[in-house]
């Protein structure tokens, strides 16, 4: 897995390649749980890179996740891959998370 | 014809040899003794004692290189003060190129310095620190087969005169015992690891029912759990909640290891105790939710509680995430993905039930992701798809979870299994004896 942090127009984007299992989200939580302990309103995070997430992977999201709305803040998926996208709907986690097609949609929405 | 011309040496260079015989002494008695032990703290005690003999030094002090956070650590320093040690192993690290000792870790060479006050590179907070006056001092890299060890500093060496050949054959001598003393440590460490997981297995599989097989009235119930090699997180169990009632409860919580099979354990009793006081699995599956919500780290569980009446074969299930269950018939096979929430522990809320009046001879199949997810040698997965073609072709077999285990397994031959595989049949056969 790799992990880039990237300023667009002020907001912060975390863009994500590779597989995201019990072996990278260690990295993969450092580096989300250091931008949310800042309380930044909002952190969008891009899948389209994303080959796989484990259940490891997605623990680390639920955490963020409940980081960001005990300050009110959000956390936004998007470009997700129909096989990544398949794994959400299994497990009903569409409806857990924000997901949007593609930045801007999830910058205004 | 023997040589027998005769060679006259200086008293200057007897002396010399002597001295050089001498050293060499203290270098074969050190290098017993260094090899003499495994125990890291206790080497460090030796190496540092006959340091600080040897120069006739104040004090001698020994920095670790920590690869993880790229600093220097004091791991033991020796002075009057014994108190030393603590100070400077809990208040001060060093970055590499930092003071002196930084700085002999990057360049790897001895650094002798005879008025170290005025050196620019000398970190004054170790002795502010301890209240020691470091005046002379020789910084020796500790360097081993796997690089950078450490820096050892002899600090205020009374002795003038020293062999600098011979420091450096002593600080490899040191480098070496050190490293082995770390590889020791290190698979010491493992070992132990290992064993905790080990138990952590053991005692998982403790809380699953002790007969994979349960009948009651019309209804059979049956599992096969096979635990990945680190321990997995799956987690089924048979319950008889009120007379009449058959209820199976299959579970994959999120990640792995001994904190995943500490919190099956837990939910495990959870359930048991939740699924006797409530009367159906909504306000079950709600009462864990809550309790999942509190687990660390973002730990969540997958879930179906399955509760059939054992005598008409009505059946009531609420779903939390879990992967769908199969309608298995003589005729067909269907994939069922009733009304289901969430993972448990993410967000609040309640989940809803549904409910299916069960023909005689329907089984339901009901499994966790390990199954389809498990990798071939290639790397290719199994998939949702092919497993449910697998179980049409099979749909009659009598032993149909055994089949599915093996299919399993023999698609995933040679590759590692990593996670969890359970499968479990709940079976509705009417006028069972």
């Amino acid at each position: 897995m790799n992990i880039e942090v990237i300023d667009h127009k002020g907001k912060k984007v975390l863009t994500l390649s590779g597989e995201i299992d019990m072996y990278s989200s260690p990295e993969l939580r450092e580096e989300l749980m250091g931008i949310l302990i800042k309380k930044v309103p909002a952190l969008y995070i891009d899948f389209r890179e994303v080959s796989y997430i484990d259940s490891s992977g997605i623990a680390t999201f639920v955490e963020g996740l409940k980081y960001v709305k005990s300050y009110g803040g959000r956390l936004q998926f998007f470009s997700i891959s129909k096989g990544i996208m398949d794994i959400f709907k299994f497990s009903k986690l569409d409806r857990v998370f924000e997901i949007y097609g593609n930045l801007d949609d999830a910058i205004n929405s | 014809m023997r040589n027998t011309r005769k060679t006259t040496v200086s008293g200057e260079y007897l002396q010399h040899l002597e001295q050089k015989v001498e050293d060499l002494k203290i270098l074969t008695e050190i290098s017993v003794l260094i090899s003499s032990t495994l125990d890291l703290s206790e080497l460090m005690t030796l190496v540092i004692e006959k340091a600080k003999s040897l120069m006739d030094a104040e004090a001698c002090s020994i920095l670790l290189y920590n690869k993880s956070t790229n600093k220097l650590e004091f791991e033991v320093a020796f002075c009057r003060e014994t108190s030393a040690t603590d100070i400077l192993k809990n208040k001060i690290t060093l970055d590499i190129g930092q003071g002196i000792a930084g700085w002999v870790a990057k360049h790897q060479k001895v650094l002798i310095i005879n008025d170290v006050q005025k050196d620019t590179r000398f970190y004054q907070e170790a002795d502010k620190a301890t209240g020691f006056l470091t005046k002379r001092l020789i910084a020796v890299p500790l360097v081993g087969r796997r690089g950078l060890i450490g820096v050892a500093e002899i600090l205020n060496p009374r002795k003038e005169e020293y062999d600098n050949e011979i420091l450096d054959i002593l600080s490899r001598h040191f480098a070496i015992a050190i490293e082995n003393a770390l590889y020791y440590k290190e698979s010491l460490e493992e070992e132990r690891l290992k064993q905790e997981i080990e138990i952590a297995s053991v005692l998982q599989k403790s809380f699953l029912p002790e007969t994979p097989v349960l009948r009651k009235g019309n209804v059979t119930v049956s599992a096969i759990n096979m635990p990945a090699k680190q321990v997995g997180g799956d987690l089924y169990d048979f319950v008889e909640p009120v007379e009449g009632k058959l209820g199976v409860f299959i579970g994959d919580i999120s990640g792995k290891g001994v904190s995943a099979a500490l919190y099956m354990a837990k939910i495990i009793s959870d359930f048991r105790y939740l699924s006797h006081m409530k009367e159906s699995p909504a306000p079950v599956m709600n009462s864990l939710n809550d309790i999942l919500s509190k687990a660390p780290r973002g730990m969540f569980l997958t879930a179906q509680y399955a509760l059939a009446d054992v005598v008409t074969g009505e059946i009531q299930i609420a779903d939390a995430g879990h992967p769908p269950f199969l309608l298995v018939r003589t005729k067909e096979v269907k994939v069922m993905s009733g009304l289901s929430g969430p993972p448990l522990g993410i967000v609040p809320g309640t989940y809803p039930v549904s409910t299916y009046t069960m023909k005689s001879g329907d089984r339901l199949l009901f499994l966790t992701d390990g199954v389809f997810e498990a990798k071939s040698r290639e790397g290719k997965r199994l998939g949702f798809d092919a497993l449910v073609a697998f179980v049409k072709k099979k749909r009659n077999d009598e032993r149909l979870i055994e089949k599915i285990a093996d299919y399993v397994h023999k698609f995933s031959k040679g590759a590692e299994m990593a996670d969890d595989l359970t499968l479990m049949e709940l079976r509705f056969m009417k006028d069972q004896e």
